[in-house]
């Protein structure tokens, strides 16, 4: 329900936001003369009164109008974005689902031997992956696959698929370790209640238990923790994509803001937006399916 | 033939007996009951040799043959899977909340063997433990059903691969006082269909005395006394025996003498509390419609009736501690405000006491600072020497000592804990005090105490009593009246000997019905 509200409110503050920064796209290092400038400005209705635009971009957008991009002067934002929207579609939802596969079982793993070696050795490994900036673990494993061993691309996106390997890991490092680590709490607290007690009674192994009535109300606070990273994937794509050099959308993003092109700015960041509120709703229905308690909440 | 025996048990944890000595004997279509105040062992006792808690249990244990003190994986899983059902104290929390109750169901069943049973048999399960829209109910989960029906959901996967042996571990004491009777009957019932071996775990003695054919008594991890439940009953040898049938309330004592009272002090009119429905639907709940009670000097009037029958919303609006839609509330003729409103003179009049006495005591602070809060905010007045002297008053008419001063909340036991809540309820000098459920929670010995503690405080300091409970028989111990509430409404009132002699709400029947048990 607040979906569309929230949306609207991302996109007018964007669109305010940008505008207080000095500069605008027109402004290169060889001044255009006075009369080109107002020309160019009158042409893509910058001349208009700030609130004027605003109403003007937004009632564009409805009617799915993002509007032309003000610096690659034949493409539409709408253009652009469909070249860059696939590949950080594949990169964001691959590591999604490499860094949930990771962080579960990890956590499982780690759980099933609470307190022992495995359990330790497996927090500790979490605690880096969390740690470590995709800026630091994206360039290591460039050097390392890439260049000194050269099992894989090091830049670009090649024939194949083996390109998509090493910014999918690097991507999804970080959240399967605090996936891990929030699996591995969970359980720890679900084992213990009286379900399980019951489950032991009726004679099932512990790995049914663990399975069957322990992992689904152990996962909630993973399917919470799901919104946040699905933004942090795909922001974090931005530096990833520009370390293995792909065309994603986060490099339309960055240069995007730097040249102040900005309606492929608000075209992404709404994109964006919009794709976060959705995975937000997602967790919503996981949350559902996964203690069937919180459908009455 | 016993199906199950137990000689010379002992339980460790963590290298402590924490329970010796134990011999048991249950017998196909027989009940053997265990009783003994909380910490006494006897879930230990009960559970342990299963591998269900952190001990270890030595000794010899026999279950069909089993030894199951040195059983190793395969006779352990033999003995939960095919022998074994259980029943567990919390059917809210002892269900799988992700798994529909058809499908619990059917891996209770399973558990023996791999069939799989069809719907209509499974169906049947539940309609055999007496739930109605069985078929319905396979697909529900088990939030969506109340504490006793998922205690019957409980009860039919116990049995559902037909054990030898059901241990059922405080089956009754977390549900409505009315539903106690059900389920125990329903157990009795399916005992002697089936033939099984019953071993019940209880500390109410009162509520296993008509359901078992012989009796454990427990204390300190000791069995005291064992023998024929009619035998102990009547003839107890032990002198803890015989404290713990006596702590019992029950309706066929004799009546106590009540003080006698004087003038009406508070009453309350046309009392309603509207509470807003839960989520985006509309409309208000109704949880007390129109109550009128008054409550004279030194009287005790009891409030009573099933969980969600306004109750303890009624006692709160009266104590001004919780919301109250319409209504007055008079204090000697004199109008009380909303709570908000009260000035501290008036705060001071009434004082709560609450069910769960170790939640209600704040965990960081220490008994005196407990006691002394009261006293603080509603006479600031005080100099610290006079505060003193009635903190030291206080905690000894609640028979505590002065060493408990300095106590953490958090060592205290829960009877203790509500010795406390009392102290600090009657230190500022209230003329009422309203206690809700706030003997329910605890042991029958304690709660016994806490009981003739209240009657010692009601003749001392001539206060007027609101007692809020669901249980008739501790109510007559202290109470003049007695209110009965159904659905938020005063469905009967009268003298508590006249309304016990003679009910006539149908609600009132069931509750002294429970009451007897």
């Amino acid at each position: 329900m607040t979906a569309i509200p929230t949306l609207l409110v991302i996109i007018l503050a964007s669109f305010f936001l940008m505008r207080l920064a000095p500069g605008g796209p027109f402004d290169g290092e060889r001044p255009l003369p006075p009369e080109t400038q107002a020309a160019l400005q009158a042409a893509y209705g910058l001349d208009k009164p700030l609130w004027e635009q605003a109403w003007l971009y937004v009632s564009r957008l409805v009617q799915g109008d993002f509007g032309p991009s003000l610096v690659y002067r034949d493409f539409t934002v709408s253009e652009l974005v469909a070249q860059g929207l696939p590949i950080s579609l594949t990169l964001g939802g691959l590591a999604i689902l490499l860094a949930l596969l990771m962080g579960i079982s990890g956590g499982l793993y780690a759980a099933a031997r609470a307190g022992k070696t495995a359990d330790k050795t497996i927090m500790t490994l979490a605690t880096i992956a969390t740690a470590l900036p995709t800026f630091v673990t994206g360039p290591a494993l460039a050097l390392c696959f890439g260049l000194w061993w050269g099992l894989l691309p090091v830049s670009g996106t090649g024939e194949g698929w083996s390109w998509l390997i090493m910014p999918v890991v690097a991507l999804a490092l970080p959240v399967s370790g605090a996936v891990a680590k929030l699996t591995r709490a969970g359980l720890a607290t679900v084992l213990k209640q009286d379900h399980i007690r019951t489950a032991r009674a009726r004679g099932l192994s512990e790995t049914t238990i663990m399975f069957k009535h322990g992992l689904r109300p152990a996962l909630v606070p993973v399917a919470s923790y799901l919104g946040p990273a699905a933004a942090g994937l795909l922001t974090g794509a931005v530096v990833v994509e520009t370390v293995f050099g792909l065309p994603g959308l986060g490099r339309y993003f960055v240069q995007g803001a730097l040249n102040r092109d900005y309606p492929l700015v608000l075209g992404v960041v709404t994109l964006y937006a919009a794709l976060i509120i959705l995975f937000n709703l997602f967790a919503d229905l996981i949350y559902g399916w996964l203690d069937p308690r919180m459908r009455d909440e | 033939m016993s199906v199950y025996e137990i000689r010379d048990m002992a339980i460790q944890i963590d290298g402590k007996r924490l329970v010796e000595d134990v011999n048991i004997t249950v017998e196909p279509g027989k009940c053997t009951a265990i009783i003994g105040a909380s910490g006494s062992g006897k879930s230990l006792t009960c559970l342990t040799p299963f591998g269900l808690t952190p001990g270890t249990a030595s000794g010899s244990i026999k279950l069909d043959g089993i030894e199951l003190a040195s059983a190793n994986a395969r006779e352990m899983h033999l003995a939960r899977s095919r022998y074994t059902g259980f029943v567990f104290q919390q059917p809210l929390t002892a269900l799988t909340p992700h798994l529909t109750i058809g499908k619990q169901l059917q891996e209770a069943t399973s558990q023996a063997g791999p069939q799989r049973l069809s719907r209509q048999e499974l169906a049947l399960m539940l309609e055999r433990v007496g739930l109605s829209r069985a078929d319905e109910r396979l697909d529900q989960f088990p939030h969506r059903l109340s504490g006793g029906e998922r205690q019957r959901v409980m009860i039919a996967a116990a049995i559902a691969h037909q054990p030898k042996l059901l241990i059922a571990d405080e089956p009754t004491s977390a549900l409505d006082a009315s539903l106690r009777g059900e389920i125990m009957a329903l157990l009795d019932g399916l005992r002697v269909e089936h033939g099984l071996a019953t071993l019940l775990v209880s500390h109410d003695i009162a509520s296993v005395e008509n359901h078992s054919d012989d009796l454990i008594v427990m204390d300190q991890g000791r069995v005291i006394e064992s023998g024929p439940t009619v035998d102990i009953i009547t003839n107890p040898q032990r002198d803890y025996t015989k404290r713990l049938i006596a702590a019992t309330p029950r309706l066929t004592e004799p009546a106590p003498v009540l003080p006698v009272v004087g003038d009406i002090l508070m009453e309350a009119e046309d009392t309603t509390v509207l509470f807003p429905r839960p989520g985006w639907r509309q409309g208000k709940i109704e949880a007390v419609a129109d109550a009128s009670l008054s409550v004279r000097e030194g009287e005790a009037v009891a409030i009573v009736g099933g969980s969600g029958s306004g109750k303890s919303t009624l006692g709160r609006a009266v104590a001004g501690i919780g919301p109250l839609t319409s209504g007055t509330i008079k204090w000697q003729a004199e109008l009380l405000p909303e709570r908000r409103e009260r000035s501290l003179a008036m705060r001071k009049l009434i004082q709560p006491v609450f069910q769960d006495p170790v939640a209600s005591l704040n965990p960081r602070w220490k008994v005196g600072d407990i006691v002394l809060e009261p006293l603080r905010n509603l006479s600031p007045e005080l100099s610290s020497p006079e505060r003193n002297n009635k903190l030291a008053q206080a905690l000894d008419d609640v028979g505590l000592g002065p060493e408990y001063i300095d106590r953490v909340s958090t060592s205290l036991s829960g009877g203790q804990a509500q010795r406390v809540a009392i102290a600090r309820a009657i230190i500022a000098g209230p003329k009422m005090l309203v206690l809700d459920e706030a003997t329910s929670a605890l042991d029958p010995l304690v709660g016994g105490a806490i009981l003739q503690l209240l009657a010692e405080l009601q003749r001392a300091h001539r206060l007027s009593i609101i007692f809020i409970t669901h249980d008739i028989a501790s109510a007559r111990r202290l109470c003049h009246r007695i209110v009965v509430l159904d659905a938020g409404h005063v469905v009967e009132m009268g003298a508590m000997a006249e309304v016990v002699e003679n009910p006539k709400a149908s609600v009132t029947k069931l509750l002294i019905e429970a009451s007897k048990r």
